[in-house]
């Protein structure tokens, strides 16, 4: 169990560390800003009790420090100087560190702990004035007492103890647990009935116990109270006078007098006892109490990211069921059943909605990495950078972000490296000193856009061109446009850097970055002017689970088409289409050239007077993809072909139809890509 | 009928070791994760103690308890705040503006019943 | 007292007239034929993609994979849904299978290495022989079949073959 509190422990710390982060690079640009020195007092206040409870004392003693010092800063009686930033913000990076179990004990960490600890100990002593901590020690006695002793006390309330919500019995009551023990009430204080509030307490007590537990577990019971009462604890026996029957007629004597007998008369009594020492001890009860059923109210939850997966399953399999249903109620015609099949409908649309809705994150999540590293590259390449975002809450599915941050992060170290100048050469271009990154994010249909833009030094088609024929990819002859020559980059094996740096030129190149954005069903696009910047532009679905598509059938078989990409359909007479050398077809006054499904896919050709032309965008060009016949809109939830399928580019997924039948989803890019390169080479052959 | 204990605490790891603690004990557990949050609980329905964290976003424990003293049908209740704070201070804030307790950070699950036994029976 | 060996379950089924055996544990299922849904542009012993309870269950021809040539539909033609493993990763795959015989047990012991020379396939990708009767039985490595991109499990000596597999679609 205790292992499931410190993974739990684990992602919260993670989480509050990152918040950390955030707060102090939002810190670093309003040093002054009370709301957020308490984030950051805050964040290391949770690390540091979390810790402690979960077994991470490393982690707790280190944020002691930390907190120390923001408690100062908190306090005004330190600045929030850039030294006091870096410091923090390195040991934001060793808190990630320690957080790690098995490197909580390598030498280096330890080594840097120490380091740290020591700096910031020197800034919290060198930057205030000592703050004066006054503490009252009680001497505790160490000694290990087996044997009983008695103790006096007196214990007399302030009236209004209760006001707090103590009972004061309850405190009797825990006296009680420690051993042997008799408390009289003294209740003559209570006043009449007309005079009497209910809200007061009129109840001294006198206690004597008998106990093997110490003087400290005796003051401890009044803890909490201890400023709302008189307390007075006297050891008045080493032996248990509990066990002494003249003792205890003293004790009925004074309940019967109502009486506080007093430590002096008290001791003069004792004294005058023939002491017996007697052994007797009585542990508080074992109390046994069986779990109760749960009754809980939670107003927010994590969920396992597993779990969340199965609902999403779930929902598809509901989206899939209803589909069937309710193309059963059409085909039934039952007035009934349609209503309750378009109700079904309506409802699983709006939980299909709620549940994406879960997955879906804000990108803000990612914020924070690149602002670090915006902000520790520049430092390190010398540049001044500042990186701005918009669109913060623009919303992905989880996965998506996951699968997203190491492209983004590799292009913005593109950008910070070969991009924005250092600051006296673009101080010479006329630019300002500082360089500017832009992260934007907008939604755009059933896509989100990212584009991030920096205004460097841009990206010279000219350098490209030279390295693309040097390494061999293209002819020297070979007429590109300018576009084609910025896409160069994406080709495998591309490095634009002339030098190979510490920071982008790792061997990884804007190829990877293409490719782990395409396995999200992303495109990434480059825009760049030389000596204005560089943009990169990065569409991305929303989700990864469901397309809107239009349903179409070739032969036997269904596909789906995405909505997004549709421009247009039209039906086209069936000669129009066949007696065509160059697959070009005059649609709306316009020439679009088009691809025959049936031809591509190695199927007879369909006798019929009309077909169907889907014009889909591809690329910045318009083109037709014939199919045999349209069925209609239909929200698809993707299903995988499986790894047997993997190389079938042209076909992204399926799904699964009402009746049980399954419609391929087709990937238009990669499928007219596919077919304009047969055509090419074909041609090449010729 | 089970003593209903509402936990208010921004930390979720530190809201689930009590409330696993708690309910082991044979407590109904109500969570919230701020002040605000757990005066949503404070409708007039049946709590026996609130056990809250004082450094919380939106609303923080001292607000919270100052907000509860000031309901009629909860003047009286227990309320115990954790701290991990020795300093006297806090303290006193938390039980100048009516708090009846307090449970030092780190606890282990004895001290944290300890705490609720002197309170809540 | 002879030693104790261990005695495997293996599933026997049928392409043309030999008879094959893949372990019980690889088989979750055997179903009838249902609708295939032809993926195109697709190597051709990727039959295509049938709907297994609301999944996606890639189909292959296992004929084509043993230089049979292309299924031929009859009514005992069944589907094997296969557990497999590739790259450490469990993948279900649909088998088309002519028949399905039976489930046999066979003791480890009585398995004989397939030969080296002489046998048409591969050997890798045959776990052993056994004899059961008058018919020798090739228990199939099931995992390597289903997950090799190679159109047929033939030796390198029958190379044309792979041509004349693609040519016959």
């Amino acid at each position: 169990m205790i292992d499931n509190f410190k993974k739990k422990f684990i992602e919260e710390a993670t989480e509050h560390i990152q918040d950390l982060e955030q707060a102090l690079l939002e810190l670093e640009q309003n040093p002054t800003n009370k709301p957020l020195i308490e984030r950051v007092f805050r964040a290391m206040h949770s690390l540091k009790g979390g810790g402690a409870m979960f077994g991470f004392e490393k982690i707790s003693e280190f944020t002691h420090n930390l907190e120390t010092a923001y408690d100062l800063v908190r306090n005004g009686e330190m600045e929030v100087t850039n030294e006091l930033l870096n410091l923090t913000l390195a040991s934001v990076d060793h808190l990630g560190a320690l957080l790690n179990d098995d490197s909580s004990n390598s030498e280096s960490v330890m080594a840097q702990n120490a380091d740290l600890m020591k700096k910031i100990n020197e800034l919290v002593t060198a930057g205030t004035v000592k703050k004066k901590t006054v503490h009252n020690t009680i001497e505790i006695d160490e000694e290990i007492n087996t044997k009983s002793q008695t103790y006096y006390i007196q214990f007399q309330p302030n009236e209004d103890i209760m006001r707090n919500g103590t009972n004061p019995i309850f405190l009797i009551d825990e006296l009680q647990s420690l051993g042997n023990c008799v408390a009289i009430p003294i209740v003559n204080k209570i006043p009449t009935l007309d005079d009497f509030d209910p809200n007061k307490c009129y109840i001294n007590w006198e206690v004597f116990l008998a106990t093997e537990s110490n003087i400290n577990s005796i003051t401890d019971v009044f803890i909490f109270v201890e400023d709302d009462c008189l307390l007075q604890v006297n050891l008045i026996s080493d032996t248990n006078l509990l066990t002494n029957q003249l003792f205890l007629d003293k004790l009925e004597e004074i309940n019967v007098n109502q009486h506080e007998i007093g430590i002096a008369q008290l001791q003069d009594f004792i004294t005058s006892l023939t002491a017996l020492e007697t052994k007797q001890s009585n542990k508080g009860k074992d109390e046994r109490i069986s779990l109760s059923s749960k009754d809980q109210t939670i107003s927010s939850i994590r969920v396992a990211s597993d779990k969340l997966d199965q609902l999403m399953n779930l929902v598809s399999e509901l989206v899939t069921t209803q589909a069937r249903l309710t193309l059963y109620a059409e085909n039934d015609g039952q007035t009934e059943l349609l209503a309750i099949a378009e109700n079904v409908q309506k409802l699983s649309r709006q939980l299909r909605d709620n549940a994406f809705g879960i997955v879906l994150i804000p990108i803000e999540n990612m914020l924070t990495r690149f602002q670090r590293l915006v902000r520790d590259l520049s430092k390190e390449l010398k540049k001044e950078v500042v990186f701005e975002a918009e669109g913060t809450d623009t919303e992905l599915d989880k996965t998506i972000i996951e699968s997203l941050t190491d492209p983004l992060m590799h292009i913005l170290r593109n950008s910070l490296d070969h991009g924005i100048e250092l600051p006296q050469i673009r101080k010479n271009k006329g630019k300002p000193a500082e360089g500017r990154i832009l992260l934007k994010a907008f939604y755009s249909g059933a896509n989100v856009i990212l584009q991030i833009s920096d205004d460097g030094s841009g990206i010279d088609v000219n350098i490209i061109r030279a390295k693309a024929i040097q390494k061999g990819l293209i002819s020297p002859d070979a007429a590109l446009t300018k576009k084609e020559i910025l896409d160069l980059i994406f080709i495998p094996g591309f490095s634009t850097a002339t030098n190979i740096t510490d920071v982008s030129g790792r061997g990884v190149g804007m190829d990877v970055v293409k490719r782990k954005i395409a396995d999200i069903r992303g495109e990434v696009d480059v825009e760049s002017e030389l000596n204005m910047g560089t943009t990169l532009i990065i569409k991305l679905p929303l989700t990864l689970s469901i397309i809107d598509g239009l349903l179409v059938k070739v032969e036997e078989t269904f596909y789906v088409i995405p909505l997004s990409v549709i421009d247009k359909i039209y039906a086209v007479e069936h000669s129009k289409l066949t007696n065509t050398f160059n697959n070009v077809v005059v649609l709306d006054g316009e020439q679009v050239s088009f691809f025959y499904l049936r031809h591509e896919f190695e199927i007879a050709p369909f006798d019929t007077a009309y077909e169907q032309v889907i014009v889909v965008n591809y690329e910045d060009k318009r083109v037709g993809l014939a199919v045999d016949t349209v069925i209609g809109e239909y929200q698809a939830v993707l299903k995988p072909l499986g790894k047997h399928y993997k190389k079938q580019e042209i076909i992204s997924g399926a799904t699964i139809l009402g009746d049980g039948t399954i419609a391929l989803v087709m990937d238009t890019n990669k499928a007219i890509k596919q077919f304009a390169n047969k055509t090419l080479t074909t041609e090449d052959h010729k | 009928m089970a003593k209903s204990i509402l936990i208010v605490d921004d930390s979720e790891s530190i809201r689930e070791v009590v409330s696993f603690t708690l309910e082991h004990e044979g407590y109904s557990v109500l969570v919230a994760v701020d002040g605000k949050d757990a005066l949503k609980f404070l409708d007039g329905s049946k709590i026996d103690l609130i056990i809250t964290d004082l450094h919380m976003p939106v609303m923080d424990g001292i607000g919270l308890i100052k907000e509860v003293r000031s309901m009629p049908d909860y003047q009286r209740i227990p309320i115990l705040f954790l701290t991990t704070e020795s300093q006297a201070a806090k303290k006193m804030e938390a039980k100048e503006a009516g708090a009846t307790g307090w449970i030092i950070k780190p606890f282990v699950p004895a001290k944290l019943v300890e705490a609720i036994n002197k309170v809540l029976r | 007292m002879k030693e104790a060996t261990k005695i495997n379950s293996y599933l026997t089924f049928k392409l043309r007239d030999e008879i094959f055996g893949a372990s019980v544990a690889k088989v979750l299922n055997i179903l009838e034929m249902i609708k295939i849904t032809k993926v195109p542009k697709a190597p051709v012993y990727m039959k295509g993609v049938i709907n297994l309870r609301g999944s996606v269950l890639p189909l292959i021809d296992t004929r084509i994979k043993f230089d049979m040539g292309e299924t031929v539909y009859t009514d005992n033609t069944c589907i094997l849904v296969l557990d497999i493993e590739i790259a450490g990763e469990t993948v279900h795959v649909g088998a088309l299978v002519d028949s399905v015989q039976e489930v046999i047990e066979i003791d480890d012991a009585d398995i004989q290495p397939s030969p080296s020379i002489g046998s048409k396939y591969k050997s890798e990708f045959i776990d052993g022989m056994v004899k059961i009767d008058n018919d020798f039985i090739m228990l199939l490595n099931m995992d390597l079949i289903f997950s090799t991109s190679e159109i047929t499990l033939l030796r390198e000596s029958s190379g044309d073959t792979q041509v004349e597999v693609e040519t016959r679609v």
